[in-house]
């Protein structure tokens, strides 16, 4: 750009320099509209796209759109914060994506509920329904007796993993099975420099869907089968008791946790003990190699060895809205993303953390030629299985209906309010819970 | 060109200084009536109804939702938390604001650099400024931390952004740090203007630095500094992002300002209805706000 | 008129400016670090080891080139369709007396009250109703309805402070209304106006939650959509590519905002002001 002078010349010339500029800002700017290509094009929308999952993405659209001439896919990321606004306008304008994968299946029920998703059916008999582990499907099954979703990838949020190296040192044969054993644990292990566990207590939805899994081992739920409130139990107030009196294992930043700082404390190595999902083994190997052979994850300790383990599972999953034009074709895609070749890539792009629904794939050796998969499959095969019967919000055990209401729950934040004011703030449980649960029904009823 | 067909147009003088007056205002209020006079009346409408957001529909409720809204404790208390992040963050903005104009105006080396510099905190993106803060306030592996600690200031790591009042002062110098260059450029494009002449005259009159500032630069500041407080008040009051993504509102609801529970009741609890009240209530107040201040401002500069 | 540079002054300003920028700092030298150095829990300030390959993984393996130029498109129309209706506005209502002139100027104020999160849904529908959906058009149309009210009130009160001397002898001079405007307001409004076109700027490069309702495709996605929901997502954040994407955001604008600092100041001081 010139710089600016005083006027000598006409000061015609210079606005109309000034309106040119605008002209062609213009002009390019709206030369940012879509493309003139007569093919059909399918929208996808995934807040997966890290630059490792859209190279596995742009492969599997590459050998589709190869193999199906007429059609052109475009993958277009959104973001796991933002897709509420986003879906509110998509829908409330009719700019729909075709096929939207990797939300959690509470948004899947919700979105189907208000007749928003088509039923994915004909998508799951297409790929073969006995293809899928077992039950993998049961949590998008709806009233009307269809399934509003289909699984394509499983994540087991909160294992356990603990630092072997730390546990040994300390005395500690065995990974912890019950919370005494946990907390004992770090209690052994704690040290300046060192805190036993990095359990979120921030005001985020990380603390409210860990919290939930806590209740749950201590043999409760938040709502009954029926879908009834019944958070006001025993079992939460001993999940509360035993979530405070691990505060002081717990890094002092914890109470502003999210997941991204709970994940880098055990990474740093700042935690003998760690609550996440498989992106620890990445990013163990990424950030702190050096203790890449210490690390190890276990189900995640119940208040007593009666009590099953409960294991908190987003089911990502593959939806299809409704009202989108080109249903054929949508449904051919979404069949194609699991053909074996391209599914095991995907998975690939996220070692561990997204883990596969179809059996045949963690037996297929391409799908175990992976470095880090290569490296845990102990961990690996457990969190595959632990996760495919893990639950979640939206359906907190088989018994229950699914919790349409499951994503406001979680926005609300009253659980994570609950815990924060309990713990943080010392308040009496009784109250506190008795305030929460009527939270909880009045967001049910909304 | 408009002025030269309106002088030929016959008009008396005064009529064709207005029509041009008129004719130059036209594209603001052209435009914003074409674009935002119908968002601004949807939001109001929506306020009166019970939406369920990701399909815009809703059925009429009349004043429900605001009855809701004054009569739950929720909407005064995060009123009062607004008005006291609104007025710390602005506070500090505009005193450190000024400051660093008035060193930036001085023929400093590399002056170019350095008020480029200080832009920096503007338009890094909030959500990349966020990270990096919490990044730095991590009591594990944060720098701040570290760095007090190894100068002996503070013995154990700090929780910035997990207990109060800790949570409130972080948010306020994060939205200090990250807003003050605004002033600072619309205070240095304004001292640019000041006449040198009447530093001259103030020194023949045997005034220092400090008193050159209150009787010369002050009050030719007055003017920006009128419009900066009132932009940038409008401006934090509204604030979301750095809120939500630094605290999200906690320590439980220590930092929770009504933008939060905007965004939380439109697009968490699907409530765009309830949403829209909040909203409406949030400008009522700054109307208020706005119309007694810029009142004052009338009759003080008067 | 080159005085002599003000050493003291620097000596006090160029450390509280570095404080200000640490961030800056912090950033470039994090997105140097191989990922291994990032979260050391006994934080150095410089490296161990220096590599560029987070920046050429944010160049190659990812459009961050597209989302730029279309950030620049964006950020630069808006700035330009801004500044040029606010300039015209802002000099009617200081120079101008008109029926209603206070009570406009007011309202255009009150547009910019109410939290963008309402306006949301309505604006897109708008927008998609007249074919603009998914592209730049779209995010420079709702960005300059916001930028707008605040330019034209902080254009009006530079203005205000210009006195009318000048203006009133080019038109005894025969100068027409606007022939005044341009030859005698205009320039001595340059750091005002260039001071309204970088807040502008700033406005549109930065804004997040409209690009991201209004724009899903590629093609048309900015910067700060495009790098976030690429690099950040609830259970993982791509911290070295971040640091590295941030810097290459950010490092541009620096060298373009320096460039304009020094025609911000050259030659406008005093001037032709009498005083």
């Amino acid at each position: 750009m010139e710089p600016w002078r005083p006027p000598v010349s006409s000061p015609i010339s210079r606005r109309t320099a000034l309106g040119v500029l605008a002209g062609a800002g213009a002009a390019a700017a709206l030369s940012g509209c879509g493309s003139s290509d007569s093919r059909t094009t399918l929208r996808w929308w995934s807040p997966q796209a890290a630059p490792d999952q859209l190279k596995s993405y742009k492969a599997r659209i590459a050998a589709f759109e190869a193999a199906n001439p007429g059609i052109r896919v475009v993958f277009e990321p959104t973001s796991d914060e933002g897709y509420p606004a986003q879906f509110a306008s998509a829908f409330a304008a009719k700019q729909l994506p075709n096929i939207v994968t990797h939300l959690p299946s509470f948004a899947a029920q919700n979105y189907y509920a208000e007749g928003l998703l088509e039923p994915v059916d004909d998508v799951i008999k297409a790929i073969g329904a006995t293809q899928f582990l077992d039950g993998t499907n049961d949590i998008y099954r709806t009233a009307d007796n269809q399934h509003c979703a289909l699984a394509i990838g499983n994540t087991a949020v909160d294992m356990l993993w603990y630092r072997k190296d730390l546990l040994q040192a300390a005395g500690i044969a065995a990974p912890p099975k019950t919370w005494d054993e946990l907390r004992l644990a770090c209690q052994k292990m704690q040290k300046p420099g060192l805190y036993g566990a990095a359990l979120p207590y921030g005001m985020n939805a990380m603390t409210s869907l860990i919290f939930i899994g806590f209740i749950h081992r201590a043999g409760g739920q938040i709502f009954t089968p029926d879908l009834q409130v019944a958070i006001d139990s025993q079992p939460t107030y001993d999940a509360l008791e035993f979530y405070r009196s691990m505060r002081e294992f717990c890094p002092a930043g914890a109470s502003n946790f999210s997941w991204g700082e709970s994940l880098t404390a055990f990474v740093s190595g700042a935690t003998a003990t760690g609550i996440y999902g498989g992106r620890v083994l990445a990013n163990v190997a990424a950030q702190n190699p050096a203790i890449a052979d210490a690390i190890s994850c276990t189900v995640y300790p119940t208040m007593s060895a009666a009590i099953p383990a409960w294991t908190f599972n987003d089911f990502p999953c593959l939806m299809i809205p409704k009202g989108a034009p080109h249903l054929a074709e949508t449904k051919a895609f979404a069949a194609a993303l699991y053909q074996p070749e391209y599914y095991i890539q995907q998975l690939h792009a996220a070692p561990g953390h997204v883990l596969p629904v179809l059996k045949s794939v963690p037996t297929d050796p391409r799908y175990q030629a992976n470095t880090l998969i290569a490296r845990y499959p102990a961990e690996i095969d457990l969190m595959t299985r632990t996760a495919a019967t893990g639950h979640n919000l939206g359906q907190e055990t088989s018994a229950h209906r699914p919790n349409l209401k499951a994503n406001e729950i979680i926005a609300s934040n009253a659980i994570a309010e609950l815990v924060q004011r309990v713990v943080l703030n010392n308040e009496a449980p009784k109250p506190a819970v008795a305030v929460t649960a009527k939270r909880l029904a009045e967001l049910m009823r909304a | 060109m408009p002025d030269i067909a309106l002088q030929r147009s016959g008009l008396s003088r005064e009529r064709r200084d207005a029509l041009l007056g008129l004719l130059l205002i036209a594209p603001t209020v052209l435009v914003l009536g074409a674009v935002i006079v119908y968002p601004l009346l949807s939001a109001i409408a929506l306020s009166f109804q019970s939406v369920y957001t990701p399909t815009l529909e809703g059925h009429w409720v009349g004043l429900a939702n605001y009855r809701e809204l004054l009569g739950s404790g929720g909407f005064w208390a995060a009123l009062l938390t607004t008005a006291i992040w609104t007025v710390g963050t602005l506070t500090l903005q505009v005193l450190i604001g000024v400051a660093m104009a008035l060193l930036l105006h001085q023929n400093i080396i590399f002056r170019s650099l350095a008020r480029s510099l200080v832009l920096f905190p503007y338009f890094l993106s909030t959500v990349v400024a966020v990270l990096v803060w919490r990044w730095l306030f991590n009591d594990l592996y944060g720098i701040v931390n570290h760095a007090l600690m190894a100068a002996g200031i503070i013995d154990a790591p700090v929780n910035w952004l997990g207990a109060m009042p800790n949570a409130m002062l972080s948010i306020m110098v994060v939205g200090a740090w990250k807003f003050f260059p605004f002033v600072v450029i619309a205070v240095l494009a304004r001292l640019q203007t000041i006449p040198e002449a009447l530093y001259e005259a103030a020194r023949i009159d045997g005034a220092g630095p400090i008193s050159r500032f209150f009787d010369v630069t002050l009050p030719q500041l007055r003017d920006v500094l009128t419009i900066v407080i009132l932009l940038r008040t409008v401006w934090d009051f509204k604030e979301f992002d750095l809120i939500y993504l630094m605290t999200g509102g906690g320590p439980v609801n220590g930092t929770r300002t009504l933008p939060l529970i905007v965004y939380q009741q439109a697009f968490g609890l699907n409530q765009m209805g309830m949403a829209a009240a909040y909203a409406v209530s949030m400008m009522l107040v700054m109307l208020v706000f706005m119309l007694a201040y810029l009142q004052r401002a009338r009759k003080a500069a008067a | 008129m080159k005085k002599r540079p003000a050493w003291i002054v620097s000596l006090i300003t160029w450390p509280i400016v570095l404080v200000i920028a640490f961030p800056l700092l912090w950033m470039l030298i994090t997105s140097v670090k191989p990922a291994a150095e990032l979260f050391s829990t006994s934080p150095t300030l410089l490296p161990k080891a220096i590599t560029f390959e987070h920046y050429a993984r944010v160049l190659q393996d990812t459009p961050f080139l597209q989302y730029f130029a279309n950030s620049m498109i964006l950020a630069t129309s808006t700035t330009v369709v801004v500044i040029s209706i606010s300039v015209l506005g802002a000099y009617s209502l200081v120079r101008f007396a008109y029926p209603g002139r206070e009570t406009l100027a007011s309202l255009v104020l009150f547009t910019y009250l109410l939290p963008s999160v309402v306006l949301i849904s309505p604006l897109y529908l708008m927008l998609v109703s007249i074919g603009l959906a998914n592209t730049l058009a779209s995010l420079v149309i709702a960005y300059t309805t916001f930028a707008l009210p605040y330019a034209l009130w902080l254009l009006r009160s530079f203005m205000a402070g210009i006195p009318q001397d000048l203006e009133s002898a080019a038109m005894v001079d025969g100068a027409s209304r606007m022939g005044a405007f341009v030859d005698v307001v205009l320039p001595q409004a340059l750091p005002g106006i260039i001071s309204t076109a970088l807040f502008t700027f700033i406005l549109a490069w930065n804004e997040y939650l409209y690009a991201l309702v209004l724009v899903n495709s590629d093609e048309a996605r900015p910067l700060t959509t495009g790098v976030m929901t690429m690099l950040i997502s609830a259970f993982n954040i791509e911290w070295s590519l971040l640091m590295a994407a941030s810097v290459l955001m950010s490092v541009p604008l620096i060298i373009i905002f320096a460039f304009f600092q020094r025609h911000l100041t050259s030659g406008f001081g005093a001037g032709g002001v009498k005083g």
